[in-house]
């Protein structure tokens, strides 16, 4: 379930900041904003994608680089989430 | 005659050694830590028998070390060739070339900094690696690489070159844009009047320094003696928010993708914003429901609309806030000392309400393209430039754009070249043709389009497209929307009608 998640994640900033489905271009820790993967408009659709693809509302003071700033980090966050809910 | 930025950041350091003049992380550095900073970096490049004159590239984040090798360029009588932080090696390289810089110093830490560093080598530039401490360290890190810091700086003249920012062109052609002494003291000192600076202000700036907005807000909180809160990541815009909250900021600057983001998701009535006095738009048109509500939640921050282009150090008109209700959708007036007019294409002035070319005159208007004499003598003429822009004034001579008489996409502030984009997709082997062309986005105003007609029998896919483009473009310029087609639309001429693409 926490593995699907990861790579449904992966598989979408791969695809959409990276333009590959090679998962070995982005490691899991690898911070989005310090390697230039994502900009701030960038993040900004990664957060739609956590609200509609993944169905978990982000609220404003979550929006913060512990919760979104790597592959692992969005997997946590979504999952603590979700257990929450 | 303006204080030239040297005189200036010297004038600031004297007044008030001691006042934080920029606030990056974990780290502040007064205005004399400043000096200091600046003068290491000038003596180390007179100790590596630098020339005045010779230019010298930073490659760099928004920082208080970017900010002590600017001035210490400047101060070692060269000029500075500010390189984009989120441009690829390949292009960056192809402006050191051509800027013909003797030295790079670089963000040892910077993405491109490996690729850059080869082929500068094979350039024979000589490349200065530098740390970006970020926490109390930092200035005694910077002292350790660069040494004595005694002051000895050049005296520069208003004429001489200070910077050269390279802005869209075609990958074989950069455009490079040389801002003289003069012209950034001329600039300085008009923004500075007209916003009322003040050594009191408090800005936080999250615009790149080497683009002429982010330029000119370090200029003007320097020459003031201002401080600047440097925050380099505006992908979680509550941060800043919060930032701006705790630390009592004055003014903060945005282009409109700033403002949608900030609006888009984050309530700014949830933050005390009461120390915000003034808040300043340029980069291109924000939608006026933008500012509206912009103007709702932050009622007491004065809002100044702004226009301007690199060409013209940064800035060419303002909007005075008190004329923004009844002139809402004008870029205002002209800054002090500069001269704006609408023409037509034989060159004249043309009367209240027509469109025309808009063309500038005064003391911020660049040297030209540097060593490009015939792209030079295309937009500066009798004069005056020539900026690109459509516009027309009304009777009160406040000034409206329309749009863009050169073909350009503006990607958030950023100005793409759809030339630059087409050659890097033409370069894929299997393309037979290619067009680009801007279509309307929510948040970053256009985006670009790419139009791709495949060789006969091959067969291409959107990923591979734009994983070629960010391989070797910039991240803002690789198209949002690929489609292929069997064949370009064209005038009976031949040429490619880009409008219909979109």
């Amino acid at each position: 379930m926490a593995d699907d998640l990861r790579e449904q994640i992966r598989a979408f900033i791969l695809e959409n900041y990276l333009f590959t489905s090679d998962p070995d271009a982005l490691g899991l820790d690898d911070s989005l904003l310090g390697r230039g993967i994502v900009d701030s408009t960038g993040m900004l659709e990664i957060i739609f994608f956590i609200e509609e693809q993944l169905g978990v509302k982000v609220k404003d003071e979550e929006m913060i680089p512990d919760n979104l700033d790597s592959v692992n980090k969005i997997t946590n966050f979504v999952l603590s989430k979700r257990q929450a809910a | 005659m303006s204080t030239l930025l040297l005189e200036a950041l010297r004038n600031s350091a004297a007044r008030n050694p001691g006042a934080p003049a920029i606030v990056w992380r974990n780290t502040k550095w007064s205005y004399a830590d400043l000096v200091s900073a600046a003068a290491r970096v000038s003596n180390v490049l007179a100790a590596r028998g630098v020339q005045s004159g010779a230019r010298i590239a930073l490659l760099m984040r928004n920082s208080p070390q970017y900010v002590a090798c600017y001035y210490g360029v400047l101060g070692a009588g060269c000029a500075v060739v500010a390189l984009n932080s989120h441009e690829r090696a390949n292009v960056l390289a192809r402006q050191l070339e051509h800027s013909g810089a003797e030295l790079l110093i670089a963000d040892r830490d910077h993405v491109e900094f490996e690729p850059l560093r080869r082929l500068a080598a094979e350039q024979g530039v000589a490349v200065m690696p530098i740390s970006l401490g970020d926490d109390e360290h930092s200035q005694s890190l910077f002292a350790q690489e660069f040494g004595a810091s005694e002051l000895s700086w050049a005296p520069a003249a208003p004429q001489d070159l200070a910077m050269i920012i390279y802005t869209s062109g075609t990958t074989g052609r950069p455009k490079g844009v040389m801002i003289s002494h003069g012209n950034l003291a001329a600039n300085t000192a008009a923004i500075i009047e007209y916003l009322g600076l003040h050594c009191g202000d408090r800005g936080l700036c999250v615009l790149p320094f080497h683009f002429s907005y982010g330029n000119s807000m370090l200029h003007t909180h320097l020459a003031a003696g201002a401080t600047l809160f440097i925050e380099d990541n505006f992908a979680f815009p509550q941060v800043v928010l919060r930032r701006m909250q705790d630390e009592a900021v004055t003014g903060f600057s945005g282009v409109p993708s700033t403002f949608a983001l900030l609006l888009g998701r984050c309530r700014l009535q949830d933050y005390d914003l009461s120390s915000l006095r003034y808040i300043t738009q340029a980069g291109g048109a924000m939608p006026r429901p933008l500012i509206q509500r912009l103007r709702t939640e932050l009622p007491s921050a004065r809002l100044f609309v702004m226009y301007g282009q690199t060409e013209a150090t940064a800035r060419l008109t303002y909007l005075d806030p008190a004329d923004l209700d009844r002139k809402l959708g004008s870029v205002g007036k002209p800054v002090a000392g500069v001269e704006i007019q609408v023409c037509d294409a034989s060159g004249r002035e043309l009367p209240p309400g027509e469109i025309g070319e808009i063309r500038a005159r005064g003391p911020n208007i660049m040297l030209g393209y540097w060593r490009d004499p015939q792209a030079t003598q295309q937009v500066l003429r009798d004069g005056w430039l020539y900026t690109g822009d459509l516009g027309h004034k009304d009777n009160e001579g406040f000034l409206y754009i329309d749009g863009r008489a050169v073909e350009m996409i503006k990607v958030g502030a950023f100005r793409v070249s759809p030339q630059e984009v087409e050659e890097v997709i033409a370069a894929l082997p299997d393309v037979e043709e290619v067009a680009v062309t801007a279509i309307p986005d929510e948040l970053l105003g256009q985006a670009i389009k790419a139009v791709i007609v495949p060789r006969a029998g091959k067969k291409l896919n959107v990923l591979q497209i734009k994983a070629h483009c960010r391989e070797h473009l910039a991240a803002y310029k690789v198209p949002k929307v690929v489609e292929f087609a069997s064949s370009l639309p064209r005038t009976s001429s031949g040429k490619i009608q880009r409008f219909k693409l979109a």
